[in-house]
Order: structure tokens, then C-alpha cells, then sequence
């Protein structure tokens, strides 16, 4: 009896005492994953390769980055809610793709298991014209598809994607309908508007702000508010369209990890978003900043999952 | 006259020690990973991208495009040596340049792409140089319709590289479309012949199909016959191409330049198609175009010219539109912005040091590529000599690695165990890889083009047909399916007279 | 060979493989595609397409297929099944344990189990490979190029 006492005490102490010197020691004894869902060289990719330095001077720790593309996501997510919960595995998600896959199929992993740690960028979505184009504003774009049904087509980077999204929603809200043009990548959607085979095309402010406006303009953004990177672009709520869409990135982790290394992680970022330094590199980036704790954005998703839930409901994208 | 002071003003950007060493770096770095089979330079790109945040800007451009230029030197080596094309366009270097490398030829293989890299390169710089707005604006012409008319023309060269018989090269090209088309469906989201696996969401690999069907395929047919692998070493003759082997290629080096400047500027495949309709374009003018397949030096000095020449113009639209054409400039756009650089039409009147000394340090990068890689010719060369017991262990490392770095997971190299075993049973079958290749490149791009332009045409067919550069590619195309059912009829025809007389 | 004096006058044995394969692979594609929304010209399906090469692909199959029987005979070459095995082993092996087991493992296993497809090698020479191609490999692929695969199993 005092033998298995003895043990159980023992036991009980080493995984106390382990317990502890892997707190204490994170995050320094080995260097934190950080899962990138996309190839090398995409936005969120480029993104995370400039913070990297800067993330790493706030934590005090080496980090990598392991890009894991594929399912728009899907893979890495499974790959995240697989790791081990000891805080040395973190993965950037994006929405609305993150929320989106939730609604249109059957999913790998359990999206309970994953948990927003920090929001980092928050993207308005955006249609643009090509420069000498005679629409105007989104009533323009609106009018035109009420007189020509089917005449305006939307170039989106894919199905599913937030230009995408904001088509659908942009259909019900003002009662007409847009012929859904995907392409892979917002390269593309760009080439087709500049060559004229577009009416319209689905980009984030990113992805002109601060950019050549010589040859595009944009039209409207679906931003609850102006954007500081587009000040001068109205927002489809002041054209008189309840329409709000965009494109956020941010990192999460499993839920099961350590509470206090979740907040060591997230106040880094945070350190991290509103250093002077990284502002200026962003801002090369035309990345907009829009920093928000894990608790704060997982507070919002509920809303947004839901209204993907409807929209799917009424139409589902994927056929 | 202003083209001259533009160039000067280019020129003496571009011969600075810095971007100099950086332009020496870059070519090296990219001829380094384009021999290593698998490893390519978008992601290499992706590594180096951090590092260049500390660079000059210029620097950092000149360093980030030697390697993507590197890249198309070096990827050529390993097709010609050991029948392993790293990338799309180098399938068809592959065809014949294997086939000299067997004969002993290697080193006048590797010198005719060497050159013909170099010509070409000089003269689409150039190109870039005087007429890179308005070809640019030529390629935004290309909407959907002529898109698809395009990528059928495409897919008839395809049956024109198998040297074997044609209904097996259309099966083959079929096989081709059915894998590029697996993964999730543009248009509508939904996947497609994934058998369920997530791995497969985003479609196969080029890398995976290359290495399965050509490298693994090859190491185990070229190990099942003993006798066919001394033969290299002995046979060598010399390390350069005879005079003859100058007559013939030539020609061929100055038509795939044409050909790969114009195919080059357009976004979305257009260097791999430049490459494969040169080779088309090669068999089609020869006088006799049994020697493809076999050995035939125009097969090398066309496509190589024409690839090289469509990597030098696939910077037109990244530089005078800011439209990124291929995974490689989408980095390399991704790099302008970090340093502040707004690519499009005003970048040349804005910073006309960056944009002509990035211009003039191509040139210089092509040249000293030229200058690297002759002499590693003897080298390369050299390296067949090693027993093929040593050299094929080395020539799976790479391949396995190559594979697995695509997208980090091993089921990719799985799946090219699936594709060796596949490529296998073809090289018993007689069937030719290159156009399932082809197939695979082409066949996403047929039917999303095809789909987008029914779609804005809302279901009228007559677009293709409307569009004059879509007519004239489906009259090319039309004229080509006639020469190319010529031959076969009067093959079948000359087959049914020799069986008659027995 | 029994059946050599019956077949060996017809039949192109490299051609009645292609046909199977061909047969196979459309035959697959139309059961993996069975379920996709086939849509009409203007609005293509998912499922157009693929079906329609599919069936183009078993077509040809079984057009070379009756080539093939009515052609003069050919031989398929010959085969040796011990490359083909130990190098598809070798690739299998590396795949599995790349990923769990890491590089040096993996490769380990790729060029010792590699090396045994040709009969000429000696042990030694196997030994020195794996010891030259793995050092090549760390420091190239992993340190040099940062492909991203872990070293080690820890």
C-alpha cells in the first residue's frame, strides 16, 4: 500500500515537475512551428516570412515556418488539430475560407478542436473596374444587371473565396443576378478585367491599395467602414447595400494548449503588430493591420458562420 | 536615340560590384537548383524572399530573376543527361537530348541548349527592351476564346511529339487531361476524381508525374537491360557540336526565339507551350522528321531557344502591367512591393534605373551563364562515367527529395511510386509519356477557358469564331490536324501494300 | 512458354498492354466520375469533360486492343522483376519515412534498399553511398535549400 502511495506520489510530482519545466522553459528550448496553409510565395506566405523576424525578437525564440498547401487549408488545419497541445505548433487561418469549408463539406479535423490565438489582418473585400470602364459606382454596376440580367460578369479568385461570397450576398441584397466568373488567383482576375473580358473583378483593398491606379479603379469596398488604405473608395453600405465581407488572417492553435502560453503568443503578436518597425514593413505590403486577441475574433466567427450557414442554405456555392 | 541613353542608363546600373556579385549569385543559385530535379525555383524564391528585405532593391531583383533564368539553364541538364525533366518545358529537351546523351553526344546536346539559351535570351531581352508595352498589350487580348483555341492547337503538337503511333499518343494525351483535371474544379468547387483523398483537393503535381513516369520509370527499364548501360561512357565522342550539328540548329535555335518571345509574354502557360509547339514546329519543317525521337539536334535547339526565350518575355507583363504570368513572377512581384516597387505601366517612367538595370543585368546574367555552364559541360559529361551502380542511388535522392519539398508531405512521393510503376508499364506498352505531359499541362487550362468563355458568352458558341486571334488559331489548328492525318493515311496505306506483297 | 506457338503468330503484345491500359485508366475515370453534374454546353458540369475523355480514352483502348489482335506478333521485351520491386520498394520506404522518421532514415533506407536492384553492387560501395548521398543530402537539401523535412525522429 504505501509502496503504490509512494509511486503514485512520485509519479504525480515528475509530471508536476515536467509540467512546470515545459512552461518555464517555452519557448526557448526548441523552436515553434508556425504552419503556413498555402505555398511559398502566396500572400499569406509572404506575410508570414516578414513577420517572422520580428515575432521571433518578441518571443525570444526561434521559430520556422513549414508551409503545408492543399484543400485550401484543410491540410494544414488537420495537420494543426494533430500536433501535440504543448504550444510549439501554431498555424496562420484565413477567412472567410477558414469558416466557409466549415458550412460546404465534411471536414478532417473537428473545427472545435482549433482555437484563434491572434487576429492580424483584417482585408476588405473589393471590386475594381478597369480604368476607362463607364461604370461608376456599384449602382452603376447594380443598374446595369437589372436592364442586361446576366450581362455583368464578376471575376472572383475561386469558389467559395470572399469575392465569391460577397457576389452572393450582393445577388440577394439588391435582386439581381451576376454571372460567377472564378478564376484561380487574383493574378488572373486582374489580367481578364485589364483585357476587357470581365465586367468586374473581386480583389482586397491589399491588392491595389498603394498599387498603380493607373490602369484599375476600384469601385466599392464591402468594409464596414472606409478603409485607411482606401480612404477615397465608399463602402457598399453607403451605396445602400447591407453587404459587409472580408478577408481576415490571423494564427490559431489547438484549444487544449496551455492557457498562459496562448496569452504569451497573442501578446507577442500583438507587440509584434503595433511595433513602428512592423508597421512600416506592412505598409509595404499593403497588408491592413487590424490586430485582435483570439478571444475577441473567436467572439465574431459565430456570427459570420452562421451567415455562411444561410447563404448556403438558400444557394450552395459548391454544386 | 532615347532607347540608347535608356540602355546606357541601364547598363551602368546593372555593372556595379553589388549587382554584379548579386546577378553571379542568382545565376549560380538558379542553375544549381535547376539541375537538382523537383527543387524549383518558385520555392526557392520563397526562401531567399526574407533575405532580400535587407538587399538594395535593384540588388534583390537582379538576385531573385538570375535564379528563376539559372533555373531554365540548369533544369535542361538533367533532362538531356539522365531523361529527367524538372520542369514542363524541359519535357521535351528530354525527347532527343536523352537520346544524344545515349549516343555519346551529351556534350553537343548541352552546348546547342547552352547557346541556343544564350541567343535567345539576347534577343528577347531586347525584345523586352523596345516593344515590351505594346506586346504586353497583345497579350491581354488573349481572353478566354483565345485561350481555348490556343490549348487546342496545343494539344495537336502534343500528338506530334510521340514518334510512335498516334491514336496511342491521343490516348495518351487524354490520360493527361483526366489527371490534370483531378482535384477541386474551378468553376464549381466541387472535387473530382480524388477517390476521396484531401491530398489530392488541389490536383497532382507536375513534379510527382514527372519524376514517376520518367525518372523512376527509367532507372528501372535502364536497369532490367544491363547491356544498354555501359554504353554511355564508352560511346562519348567529343564535347562539342560538329559543324553539322551548327547547320542544323541554327535554323531551329532562330525560330523557337520568335516563337518564345510571342508565346512567352502570354500569362498562364505560355513558356511551356512555346517549348513544345517549337518542337512541333521543328518536326514539321524537317525534311526528315524520323530522326525525332532518336537523336535529332533540331529537337534540342528549338525548344531549349524557345524556353528560354519565353522566360526572358514572361517578365513583360510583371514589368510594364504588374500582372504576375507564372507562380515564379507572382514572387518576384511579391518582392517589389516589400521594397516599395509598384510594378506597371508607371514604373518605367518612375524608376527607370530599376527597370532598365534590371533589363541590362538579364543580358548580363545570360552571359555569364553562357559562361558558367560551358565549361561544366566536360563536367556533366564526366558524371555519366560514373558506373550507373553509383549514379542511380544519387538520381533517386534527388528525385525523392525533389518530390517531397513540392508541397512538404510524403504522399506525394507515394504517389510518384504509383506514377514509376504507371510509367513502367507504358515504356512496356510503347506508349511515349511527353504527350501525357502535354495533356496534363494543357488540360485545366482547356476547360476552365472553355467553360469562362461559354459562361460570358452566356452558352453562344460562336465566340471562338467571332474573336479574330481565336479564328486564326483554330484555322492553325485545323491545317494541322490535316498534315497530321496525312502521313498516317498514307503510313496505313504503305502497311496494307507491304502486307498485300507477303 | 506454352502458349508462345499459339499467340506468337498474332498479336502485338505491346499493343494489347496499351489497350488494357487504356481500357482501365477510362474505365476508372468513368466510375470515379460517375457522380459529377454533367451541366449542358453553356453551363458545363464538373463532370463534363472528364466523362466525355474518359470514354474517349476506354474507346481508343479498345480500338488499339483490336489493332493489337490483328497486327503481326511482337514481343513485350524482356522483364525483370527484381529492379522493378526493390526500386518501387526503395521509393515506398523513403515516402513512409520521411515523414515520421526524417531524412537521415529515410534516405538511409532509399539508397541501401535502392542499391540492391542492380546485382553488381558490393556492400562496401553501398555502405559509401549512403554515408556520401546522406551528408550531400543534409547539407544541400535541408541546410542549404531549407526543404522543410525533420532530420531525425525526435
Amino acid at each position: 500500500m504505501f509502496k503504490v502511495l509512494k509511486t503514485l506520489c512520485i509519479g504525480a510530482l515528475t509530471v508536476s515537475a515536467a509540467a512546470t519545466a515545459a512552461h518555464a522553459e517555452w519557448p526557448k528550448d526548441r523552436p515553434i512551428e508556425i504552419v503556413v496553409a498555402f505555398a511559398p510565395g502566396g500572400s499569406t506566405d509572404v506575410m508570414a516570412r516578414a513577420m517572422q523576424p520580428f515575432l521571433e525578437k518578441e518571443l525570444g525564440a526561434k521559430t520556422v515556418i513549414v508551409n503545408k498547401p492543399g484543400a485550401s487549408g484543410e491540410i494544414a488545419y488537420t495537420y494543426l488539430s494533430q500536433a501535440k497541445p504543448d504550444g510549439y505548433t501554431f498555424s496562420f487561418i484565413n477567412t472567410p475560407g477558414y469558416l466557409s469549408m466549415q458550412v460546404q463539406r465534411k471536414l478532417r479535423y473537428d473545427p472545435k478542436s482549433i482555437q484563434a490565438v491572434a487576429r492580424i489582418v483584417d482585408d476588405p473585400t473589393a471590386y475594381v473596374v478597369k480604368a476607362d470602364s463607364p461604370i461608376k459606382s456599384l449602382k452603376d454596376l447594380i443598374a446595369q444587371a437589372k436592364a442586361k440580367p446576366g450581362s455583368v460578369s464578376v471575376g472572383t479568385s475561386g469558389v467559395g473565396t470572399d469575392d465569391h461570397l460577397a457576389m452572393i450576398l450582393l445577388e440577394q441584397a439588391a435582386g439581381v443576378t451576376l454571372t460567377h466568373v472564378p478564376f484561380p488567383g487574383a493574378g488572373e482576375t486582374r489580367t481578364a478585367l485589364l483585357g476587357g473580358h470581365i465586367t468586374t473583378g473581386g480583389l482586397n483593398v491589399s491588392e491595389f491599395a498603394g498599387g498603380d491606379l493607373s490602369t484599375i479603379r476600384p469601385l466599392v469596398t464591402f468594409g464596414d467602414k472606409r478603409s485607411p488604405e482606401a480612404p477615397d473608395v465608399p463602402t457598399a453600405k453607403e451605396e445602400g447595400f447591407e453587404v459587409f465581407m472580408s478577408s481576415e488572417r490571423g494564427l490559431a492553435a489547438r484549444r487544449d494548449i496551455p492557457a498562459d502560453i496562448r496569452a504569451k503568443f497573442s501578446e507577442a503578436v500583438k507587440r509584434v503588430v503595433e511595433s513602428p518597425e512592423f508597421k512600416e514593413e506592412a505598409k509595404k505590403l499593403a497588408l491592413p493591420l487590424a490586430y485582435l486577441s483570439g478571444e475577441e475574433w473567436e467572439q465574431q466567427m459565430p456570427k459570420r458562420l452562421q451567415s455562411f450557414q444561410d447563404i448556403w442554405n438558400k444557394t450552395p456555392w459548391v454544386q | 536615340m532615347e532607347f540608347f541613353d535608356s540602355l546606357i542608363l541601364g547598363f551602368s546600373t546593372a555593372v556595379t560590384p553589388t549587382n554584379l556579385l548579386f546577378c553571379l549569385i542568382g545565376a549560380l543559385l538558379g542553375t544549381l537548383i535547376g539541375v537538382l530535379p523537383g527543387i524549383g525555383p518558385t520555392a526557392t524564391l520563397a526562401i531567399l524572399l526574407p533575405i532580400t528585405f535587407f538587399l538594395p532593391p535593384l540588388a534583390a531583383l537582379i538576385m531573385l530573376a538570375g535564379i528563376f533564368y539559372g533555373a531554365q539553364y540548369g533544369g535542361s541538364t538533367t533532362a538531356i543527361l539522365v531523361n529527367l525533366p524538372g520542369e514542363a518545358s524541359s519535357v521535351v529537351t528530354a525527347i532527343d537530348g536523352y537520346q544524344m546523351a545515349k549516343q555519346g553526344r551529351a556534350g553537343a546536346a548541352l552546348a546547342i541548349a547552352a547557346l541556343g539559351s544564350f541567343f535567345a535570351g539576347t534577343v528577347s531581352t531586347i525584345g523586352l527592351a523596345v516593344a515590351g508595352p505594346t506586346l504586353a498589350g497583345f497579350a491581354l487580348s488573349f481572353g478566354p476564346a483565345e485561350y481555348f483555341s490556343l490549348t487546342i492547337f496545343g494539344l495537336l503538337c502534343a500528338t506530334i511529339l510521340a514518334s510512335g503511333s498516334v491514336i496511342k499518343a491521343i490516348g495518351m494525351i487524354g490520360i493527361g487531361l483526366l489527371l490534370g483535371w483531378v482535384g477541386t474544379d474551378v468553376n464549381s468547387g466541387s472535387e473530382r476524381l480524388t477517390f476521396g483523398a484531401v491530398e489530392l483537393f488541389d490536383g497532382i503535381e507536375f513534379v510527382v508525374i514527372a519524376v514517376g513516369l520518367f525518372g523512376i520509370a527509367e532507372i528501372i527499364v535502364n536497369l532490367e537491360t544491363p547491356e544498354s548501360r555501359g554504353l554511355i561512357a564508352t560511346k562519348i565522342t567529343s564535347l562539342w557540336p560538329t559543324r553539322d550539328d551548327f547547320r542544323k540548329a541554327w535554323p531551329a535555335v532562330l525560330r523557337g526565339t520568335g516563337l518564345g518571345t510571342f508565346l512567352g509574354i502570354l500569362p498562364g502557360g505560355g513558356a511551356t507551350l512555346s517549348a513544345f509547339s517549337a518542337y512541333t514546329l521543328e518536326k514539321k519543317v524537317s525534311r526528315n522528321p524520323k530522326e525525332f525521337g532518336r537523336g535529332a539536334i533540331q529537337g534540342v535547339a528549338g525548344p531549349e531557344a524557345a524556353n528560354n526565350a519565353g522566360a526572358q518575355s514572361s517578365f513583360i507583363p510583371l514589368l510594364t502591367l504588374g500582372i504576375p504570368s507564372n507562380a515564379v513572377m507572382a514572387m518576384l512581384l511579391g518582392a517589389m512591393t516589400i521594397h516599395g516597387i509598384t510594378p506597371g505601366p508607371s514604373v518605367m517612367h518612375n524608376q527607370p534605373d530599376l527597370f532598365w538595370g534590371l533589363i541590362a543585368s538579364m543580358w548580363i546574367g545570360n552571359l555569364m551563364l553562357l559562361v558558367i555552364n560551358l565549361p561544366l559541360i566536360g563536367l556533366w559529361v564526366k558524371l555519366l562515367t560514373v558506373p550507373y551502380r553509383l549514379l542511380y542511388p544519387a538520381i533517386l535522392v534527388f528525385c525523392c527529395v525533389g518530390v517531397y519539398s513540392v508541397s512538404n508531405r510524403a504522399f506525394d512521393v507515394a504517389l510518384a511510386v504509383g506514377f514509376g510503376f504507371l510509367g513502367y508499364l507504358f515504356r512496356k506498352a510503347k506508349c511515349e509519356p511527353g504527350p501525357l505531359l502535354l495533356g496534363f499541362v494543357l488540360g485545366p487550362l482547356l476547360e476552365t477557358n472553355l467553360r469562362r468563355a461559354m459562361l460570358i458568352s452566356q452558352g453562344s458558341p460562336s465566340v471562338f469564331i467571332e474573336r479574330p486571334i481565336s479564328l486564326a488559331l483554330l484555322i492553325a489548328s485545323a491545317a494541322l490536324f490535316v498534315l497530321l492525318l496525312v502521313p498516317a493515311i498514307r503510313k496505313t496505306r504503305e502497311e496494307a501494300f507491304v502486307e498485300e506483297e507477303a | 512458354m506454352a502458349n508462345r506457338s499459339e499467340l506468337g503468330r498474332k498479336g502485338n503484345k505491346p499493343d494489347l498492354l496499351a489497350g488494357l491500359i487504356f481500357i482501365v485508366i477510362g474505365a476508372l475515370g468513368l466510375w470515379a466520375g460517375r457522380d459529377l453534374r454533367m451541366g449542358n454546353a453553356a453551363m458545363m458540369g464538373p463532370g463534363y469533360l472528364p466523362l466525355i475523355v474518359s470514354a474517349l480514352i476506354l474507346l481508343i483502348g479498345l480500338g488499339v486492343t483490336i489493332m493489337g489482335l490483328m497486327s503481326s506478333s511482337e514481343p513485350i521485351g524482356v522483364i525483370r522483376l527484381r529492379p522493378l520491386l526493390i526500386i518501387l520498394l526503395a521509393v515506398a520506404g523513403f515516402a513512409y519515412a520521411a515523414g515520421s522518421l526524417g531524412f537521415i532514415i529515410a534516405a538511409a533506407w532509399l539508397i541501401g534498399i535502392g542499391s540492391l536492384a542492380d546485382p553488381e553492387t558490393r556492400l562496401r560501395e553501398i555502405a559509401a553511398s549512403i554515408v556520401v548521398l546522406t551528408i550531400f543530402g543534409i547539407l544541400v537539401f535541408i541546410v542549404g535549400l531549407g526543404v522543410q523535412m525533420p532530420l531525425g525522429p525526435f
